[in-house]
């Protein structure tokens, strides 16, 4: 059962986010398609039918997941369960969703989307708070509203297919301003609730994915700024389109950092486990790679009460795992110089990577370890880690032919950078565990950078391939540095 | 990325925090009974959370809690045995979050 929970709380992370981000899609819809729109359109109506409907089987998995797992932990009967506030809440979200699935377009698709934002609101920190409950579930309720309006119209925008000289770009564009003023001014707010001070933000997970979250808001900010003026300017369609895919992808990755943040208690009331500054420093500060691995024989292979040679292992695996990613980096940049044109075959080198992890991620399983191969399998999360080694391999293949131009679909080169962004994203979402606060700050220094880099790099060459040849030459040269800073994180990843 | 999702280990489900309580962790209460008091910084339903002691041998004994106050539970423990114990709970927060945690002391 202890395993169940823990599972269980990996999974609700995953299913937090799913909510959220369908949850932004949905009600984005609603206001979408009678604000900005404001005429009939089948397929976008079709869209926000299955958005609302994909919600209420979501959240019907979680509400089915977490009273499975009180039930046997409780041992109280369902009907015992169906009291709680969670439940009923979740009863809202799914009654409103199928009903917003149902509704003819009009103004009453407005009373489900409020009801769907209320039942999010229902299960938020803001409610289960003891003091000031009633302003922070405003400017919770806002701050959601808020996202779903900017961030959840924004793939009905691209789906509508108006030309950019249609006034939906225009309309949205000014909603979306106002969206983006009320999330900005309702996230500072949020923040200095629940944050509450400076060191704050460096001394706990909390305060860290906070600040991931406003580093991926400014750069929604330049893309949506971008987005503005070009609408009012002589935007081509083709940019716009562009730019608007990079705005969604960015926003969903901060809705799942959002999500990974209502699985934590919020940082102001963790005081008393604040990481120090000097702790952190000294953590953060560059040390040259050892290189050096213990041999398995010195290694406990748990996950509790790792000793030095454990540690050891676990940044030897991340600096040699960093090398190989700078060395791509920097192949990738000085394949672009056309001076060398053998560098762009650097996916290869993933290939190189891929037999790393396969011999190292498990140092118990074969050919490291007494656990043979086939046995090896039957454990989810050493499964978890071959397949995951299939799929860079997978990678290698795939985005070698793009670059050496033996695979010329632009779908094929999307591939790419859709996968470095979702590594980031899943990365941002990972949740966390409160049996070693300090561990998980610490752990957290070095992945919230992996996971914005790789956000970063995954979005830049998206728009490389999707912008007009003109626009390109800022994301072309932006996404190799920043995949080449994932390798310098790596390479500077301490666990000691 | 990937180096670093491999060696992400799978988190605890973990929202409510313990802010204070008696006993408290590495003190020492006077048996066999001893009341248990846990304040969070949530609210909590008190109905659908549960206490248990637990002995030296690992034997477990339900607490019957009530709740004092929307954030805090407590309860009476009865006939606990001298030496190490620990206090099991698992509660259930008004969002909906199950968290768990134990707290170890000395029954005198």
């Amino acid at each position: 059962m202890i395993q169940l929970v823990e599972v269980f709380g990996f999974l609700s992370v995953i299913l937090r986010g799913c909510t959220l981000a369908l949850q932004t899609l949905a009600v984005g819809g609603v206001v979408f398609l009678l604000l900005a729109l404001r005429e009939p359109d089948r397929p976008l109506t079709r869209v926000l039918r299955w958005s609302a409907l994909a919600l209420a089987l979501t959240q019907t998995l979680f509400l089915a997941l977490n009273s499975a797992v009180l039930a046997s932990t409780v041992g109280l009967p369902l009907s015992e369960l169906t009291g709680a506030n969670y439940f009923t809440a979740g009863c809202l979200t799914i009654a409103a969703s199928l009903i917003l699935a149902v509704l003819p377009r009009g103004r009453l698709m407005l009373l489900p989307a409020v009801a769907i934002l209320a039942g999010t609101l229902a299960t938020s920190h803001a409610m289960a708070r003891l003091d000031q409950r009633p302003t922070l579930a405003a400017i919770t309720l806002l701050h959601q509203a808020a996202t779903a309006v900017w961030i959840g119209g924004l793939p009905y925008l691209i789906l509508s297919r108006r030309p950019a000289s249609h006034p939906v770009w225009k309309r949205f564009s000014a909603i979306a301003l106002v969206a983006f003023g009320v999330l900005a001014l309702s996230g500072a707010a949020l923040s200095y609730f629940y944050v509450g001070g400076i060191p704050a933000v460096y001394g706990t997970a909390y305060g860290i994915m906070v600040a991931a979250k406003v580093a991926l808001f400014g750069v929604l900010i330049v893309l949506g700024a971008v987005n503005y003026f070009g609408v009012r300017g002589n935007g081509l369609l083709t940019r716009l389109r562009g730019i608007t895919e990079a705005e969604i992808g960015i926003g969903f990755c901060v809705i799942f950092a959002a999500a990974s943040l209502t699985s934590q208690p919020p940082a102001i009331d963790v005081a008393a486990s604040f990481v120090p500054a000097h702790v952190v420093a000294e953590r953060i500060a560059p040390r040259i790679p050892s290189l050096y691995t213990p041999p398995v024989s010195l290694l406990t292979l748990s996950s509790e009460n790792r000793n030095s040679s454990d540690l050891a292992w676990s940044e030897y695996n991340h600096h040699w795992a960093g090398l190989v990613v700078l060395a791509m980096g920097l192949l990738a940049i000085l394949s672009r110089t056309g001076y060398a044109p053998w560098a762009r075959n650097w996916p290869l080198l993933f290939v190189g990577l891929g037999l790393f992890l396969l011999l190292r991620a498990d140092a118990d399983v074969w050919p490291l370890g007494p656990k043979g191969f086939w046995e090896s399998l039957s454990n989810a999360e050493i499964l978890q880690h071959r397949l995951a080694v299939l799929l860079v391999f997978a990678f290698a293949a795939f985005e070698w032919g793009v670059q050496t131009g033996r695979w010329t679909s632009l779908r094929a080169a999307l591939v790419f950078p859709a996968v470095c962004a979702l590594g980031g994203a899943l990365l941002l979402t990972h949740s966390h565990s409160l049996t070693n606060v300090r561990e998980e700050l610490l752990a957290e220094l070095s992945h919230v950078p992996l996971a914005l880099f790789g956000i970063a790099a995954g979005w830049a060459r998206w728009l490389e391939l999707r912008l007009p040849v003109a626009d390109r030459q800022i994301p072309a040269t932006l996404w190799p540095v920043c995949f080449s800073l994932v390798g310098v994180v790596l390479l500077l990843y301490r666990e000691s | 990325m990937l180096c670093a999702l491999l060696t992400a280990a799978l988190p605890l489900w973990a929202h409510a925090v313990l802010l204070d309580g008696t006993p408290q962790a590495g003190t020492a209460v006077t048996g066999p009974a001893f009341p248990v008091t846990l304040r969070f910084n949530s609210r909590i339903d008190a109905r659908r959370s549960r206490l248990f002691l637990v002995d030296a041998s690992g034997k477990e004994q339900p607490l019957s809690l009530t709740q004092s106050a929307p954030d805090t539970v407590t309860a009476h423990a009865l006939g606990a045995k001298p030496g190490r114990s620990r206090i099991r709970w698992q509660v259930l927060s008004s969002d909906g979050h199950i968290t768990r945690g134990e707290i170890q002391f000395q029954v005198q």
